[in-house]
């Protein structure tokens, strides 16, 4: 479930995307503790907090799960950029798209290191079944890549949320803590805007669009179970 | 007495003890209060039963040594791996009957047990890993950490029969590492230039 704030606030956005996807990337949050400004002495962005096993746990199936799931979301996008990338009216959309996910990648790479969680031994997987899933979806139709997008945001945003309430067990006396759950509520945020613009662009005139969101939406579910695993 | 104390305390034993149950034992005679070292029953209880007990204090040690690491000369990888082995030194020739207590399970299946072994490498290379500030990731990260881990448990091996020639030899199996590492990268990029050139010429004949 989403909390309602956000879900209004997503809404609230949305007359602004009609007009215009550039100021997507205008508003720095968070995590560009991260990219711009990092400082490697910065113990928030350097050093993991002393936690218990479980905590511990905890917060390195968030990150694992959350590192495979931008990495999948990359290859979707580059799927849908193989297929529809030279469509003057969706390339650039799916380009925007894609340079926000090229940026989530990166800062939970970052966030991988610092806190010494072992990546997914599916890596590769994800990869794959990402890019098929983008290109195979993108060969059906515009609407039914962007039901794709749509489908796969809206479980990615759950997840988001989900991870954001397990994260209240963490200690938030490390600096870092804090900053972890601000870059997840701005990926939240960010994934739940590719979600209403996928909405605005006809995602829901796919054609079979339920059967193609339950699949797609099923498929993330498992892939996100599994990556939480190994 | 919290219990990782008393451990902390018997570790400086080993070195003319051994792994063994009367250091555990002994470890309460380094505390001011105590003038008679542990009866078994209190070993047995705070530690394990029988070599459990033991198992339990090589595992304190490795990763006391494992802690260590972080002090080494430099954060080159060369330089953790070597000082990590020098922490072996003072206690190599309790170290084989320690590794083998480790490898035989408590249960009678199966026969040998390499996972603690396995894992004592895997800890020592991501120990590594971390302080040379690496930041692989994803395949690279398993690929590198394994590589490590097999290199330094070659090394130590080594060490528990020639110690002195241990640190040549991770000398020499890091330098192959590093080379295989950057003629495979070599062999990547040139596949890759195949592959766009023949991309190319399919591009322009027009098959497509």
């Amino acid at each position: 479930m989403l909390k309602p704030q956000c879900v209004s606030r997503c809404r609230a956005i949305q007359p602004r995307l009609r007009r215009g996807l550039t100021w997507l990337n205008c508003q720095p949050g968070p995590s560009i503790a991260y990219l711009q400004t990092y400082k490697p002495d910065d113990p928030a962005v350097a050093s993991t907090p002393d936690l218990s096993a479980k905590q511990k746990k905890i917060l390195d199936s968030a990150l694992r799960v959350d590192q495979a799931g931008e990495l999948a979301a990359n290859y979707i996008y580059m799927g849908q950029m193989a297929v529809l990338g030279r469509d003057p009216l969706t390339g650039p959309l799916i380009q925007e798209m894609w340079d926000q996910e090229k940026k989530h990648l990166a800062v939970m790479n970052k966030l991988q290191v610092q806190h010494r969680a072992r990546p997914t031994i599916v890596w590769d997987v994800a990869r794959i079944a990402g890019f098929g899933l983008g290109a195979v979806t993108a060969l059906m139709s515009r609407e039914a890549a962007m039901a794709c997008t749509e489908a796969v945001e809206t479980v990615i945003g759950e997840h988001y949320d989900d991870q954001l309430r397990e994260m209240e067990d963490l200690p938030t006396s490390h600096p870092s803590v804090p900053l972890l759950r601000n870059v997840v509520r701005e990926f939240r945020d960010d994934e739940l805007e590719h979600l209403d613009i996928a909405v605005e662009n006809y995602a829901q005139r796919a054609p079979a669009h339920a059967l193609l969101s339950t699949v797609v939406g099923a498929g993330c579910k498992i892939a996100i179970e599994l990556c939480k695993r190994v | 007495m919290s219990r990782n104390v008393l451990l902390q305390l018997a570790l400086p034993l080993v070195e003319t003890h051994g792994f063994t149950r009367q250091v555990l034992a002994r470890s309460v005679l380094s505390l001011p209060t105590h003038e008679e070292p542990l009866s078994e029953t209190a070993v047995s209880a705070l530690f394990g039963n029988g070599s459990d007990a033991r198992r339990t204090l090589i595992n304190a040690w490795l990763d006391d040594a494992r802690r260590q690491m972080k002090s080494a000369p430099s954060p080159a990888l060369k330089d953790v791996l070597a000082f990590r082995l020098r922490f072996n030194e003072p206690v190599l020739s309790h170290l084989p009957e320690a590794f083998a207590l480790l490898a035989s399970p408590s249960t009678a299946f199966p026969p040998l047990d390499p996972m603690p072994a396995l894992k004592h490498a895997a800890k020592v290379a991501d120990e590594a890993c971390y302080i040379s500030g690496d930041t692989t990731v994803g395949n690279a990260w398993y690929a590198r950490r394994a590589s490590l881990a097999a290199i330094y448990a070659a090394a130590e091996l080594h060490q528990l029969t020639s110690p002195h020639t241990a640190y040549t030899f991770l000398d020499g199996l890091l330098d192959t590492s590093s080379k295989v590492e950057s003629s495979l990268g070599e062999a990547d990029l040139f596949a890759s230039y195949i592959g766009r050139s023949w991309a190319g010429i399919i591009k322009s004949r027009g098959i497509f």
